[in-house]
């Protein structure tokens, strides 16, 4: 099964400083064992919120999940299997998710 | 065009030899400063460059005049000037061409501009790998030393002025004004959040004038034959000369001072020669890399910051360079937004988002992956970053990029429909 949802972890050097690279990891790997084959765990280039970083977006549902730290993993793995959106960590401007969402819709991950 | 070839910073408008301090005073070399032990006050020197009109040669085309006054209201002391030859501008050689074979035309603008804002401390901030032309200056600063242009008690005055060699980095933004004090002061090359300007506190917090090389090498004649000759040149909102740099698109390279408002056209094909290659000019980019690109049809635009700002375009610090038929748009854009991606220092979320964005565009366009709408998605990202960095880096691929879109349009649907460059 191909995948037709994304999740998209930022690997630029902010997030990076603050562990999105272990995010990816492990995101990979829950999502692996949880056996959703529809969701592609990927590393992306830069969402523009730096200061509340690490970021992850979750594609095409549009849930934005920010200051993300390995506590939270559980609670977004289980969104991605038909659990709770995990809206508290959405804490980011409208402004700038309309940009974002409007890349990701322009087929830009 | 009889004054085009006849020069006032360079002899003839060609920066030729290197000219010794013997040369130099034969032209009226260090008239100028000779004034001050006669007669010239600061306030005098900083209204001649306020009355010509002169303006910033670095790219943003500041006056000169004005950012000398916005120094000189500040009372703080000590305050510094800072003679910025980072020159990290693709194409463009001129600061490095005046400051290898003009070097004391250069030091005596430095010392007029920290005479005139009241400095006793002025730096030359050179690119680091410019190994001759800080050779040259270093000898400069020497030979002016013993006949008492430079250092305590210039020329029997009170007037003291010490001058220091900083050797900057290579990186684009270490050319920026505030990176180029960062350095100074022996940190990194990060360009700092303005407000405050460097004339309220620039370097060590002090009132600082940072004039690019080239501005700083009209200020001697200026001085010395006032603000009235000076403006023979130029047009009215943009007097005196400027340098130009050519590349090896055209028959003659090089880097030629013409009067602002001078046609392009003259510079290219009268200076240059015209284009080395046979194929048709299809666009020209006459401002450096930040510039959007002008039409074939637009070569008769007078090369003055007005004038290009109508036609759509920018002066820059005066980079021009051409683009034969053949070239794929998409291609040139991406290598463009590529260098400013590389080029951010990182340190401005918004900078860095944009510049890694439009880099991703632009690669999907040329892979043919995915439509239309991803054309409109660079005015977006543009408009949402606008002035949101610390420098002025993250306004820069904006115009080539836009240009680009509108201008050469079909380029962009061949490589959306095929994947490939239009053929």
């Amino acid at each position: 099964m191909s995948a037709t949802r994304y999740l998209l972890v930022c690997q630029n050097v902010d997030c990076k400083n603050r562990g999105s690279e272990l995010l990816l990891t492990e995101l990979k790997k829950r999502a692996a064992e949880s056996g959703c084959t529809d969701v592609e765990v990927k590393p992306y280039m830069c969402f523009g919120a730096c200061h509340e970083g690490p970021n992850i977006v979750l594609y095409p549902e549009k849930s934005w999940y920010a200051g993300v730290k390995l506590e939270d993993l559980d609670e977004i793995a289980a969104h991605l299997t038909g659990g709770p959106d995990v809206v508290r960590l959405d804490k980011i401007d409208r402004s700038l998710k309309e940009l974002i969402y409007q890349l990701l819709d322009a087929g830009l991950f | 065009m009889s004054s085009a070839r006849k020069g006032i910073l360079v002899p003839n408008g060609r920066i030729a030899g290197s000219e010794t301090l013997d040369e130099y005073m034969a032209r009226g070399g260090y008239e100028a400063l000779r004034r001050i032990a006669e007669s010239l006050t600061p306030p005098e020197v900083v209204q001649e460059i306020v009355a010509s009109g002169l303006q910033g040669r670095g790219g943003a085309g500041f006056p000169t005049g004005k950012k000398w006054e916005l120094a000189v209201t500040n009372h703080a002391s000590p305050r510094y000037v800072v003679a910025n030859g980072g020159e990290d501008e693709p194409g463009s050689v001129k600061d490095r061409l005046v400051m290898e074979n003009h070097p004391h035309l250069v030091l005596e603008g430095l010392l007029l501009s920290a005479f005139a804002v009241g400095a006793e401390t002025a730096y030359l901030y050179v690119n680091h790998t410019l190994d001759k032309a800080i050779k040259r200056l270093e000898d400069a600063l020497r030979e002016a030393r013993e006949r008492s242009f430079v250092g305590t008690a210039i020329l029997g005055t009170s007037v003291n002025v010490e001058v220091n060699i900083c050797r900057a980095p290579t990186e684009y933004v270490a050319g920026e004004d505030t990176a180029a004090l960062e350095v100074i002061e022996g940190k990194k090359p990060l360009p700092r959040q303005k407000p405050p300007y460097p004339t309220t506190a620039g370097l060590f917090g002090q009132p600082t004038v940072v004039n690019n090389v080239e501005t700083v090498a009209n200020i001697p004649a200026i001085i010395r034959n006032g603000a009235q000759w000076y403006r023979q040149y130029g047009t009215k909102e943009s007097p005196g000369t400027m340098l130009f740099s050519l590349g090896e698109e055209v028959v003659q390279p090089g880097v030629y001072e013409l009067p602002l408002g001078t046609p392009l056209r003259f510079l290219i094909y009268e200076c240059g020669g015209g284009p080395r290659w046979n194929s048709e000019l299809k666009a020209i980019l006459p401002g450096g890399p930040s510039s959007a690109f002008l039409l074939p049809n637009q070569l008769e635009t007078p090369l003055d910051h007005q004038s290009m700002r109508a036609a759509g375009s920018a002066l820059g610090c005066g980079v021009v360079r051409l683009i034969p038929q053949g070239v794929c748009m998409v291609e040139e854009v991406l290598r463009i937004a590529d260098f400013f991606s590389r080029e951010s220092c990182d340190q401005c979320p918004a900078c860095r988002m944009e510049t890694n964005t439009l880099v991703a565009l632009l690669q999907r366009v040329q892979k043919g992956q995915g439509d239309k709408v991803l054309l409109d998605q660079f005015s977006k990202v543009l408009e949402f970053n606008r002035g949101k960095g610390f420098c002025a880096l993250i306004n820069m691929p904006g115009p080539p990029i836009l240009s680009a879109i509108r201008l050469f349009r079909t380029d962009f649907d061949s490589h959306l429909t095929t994947g490939t460059c239009p053929r």
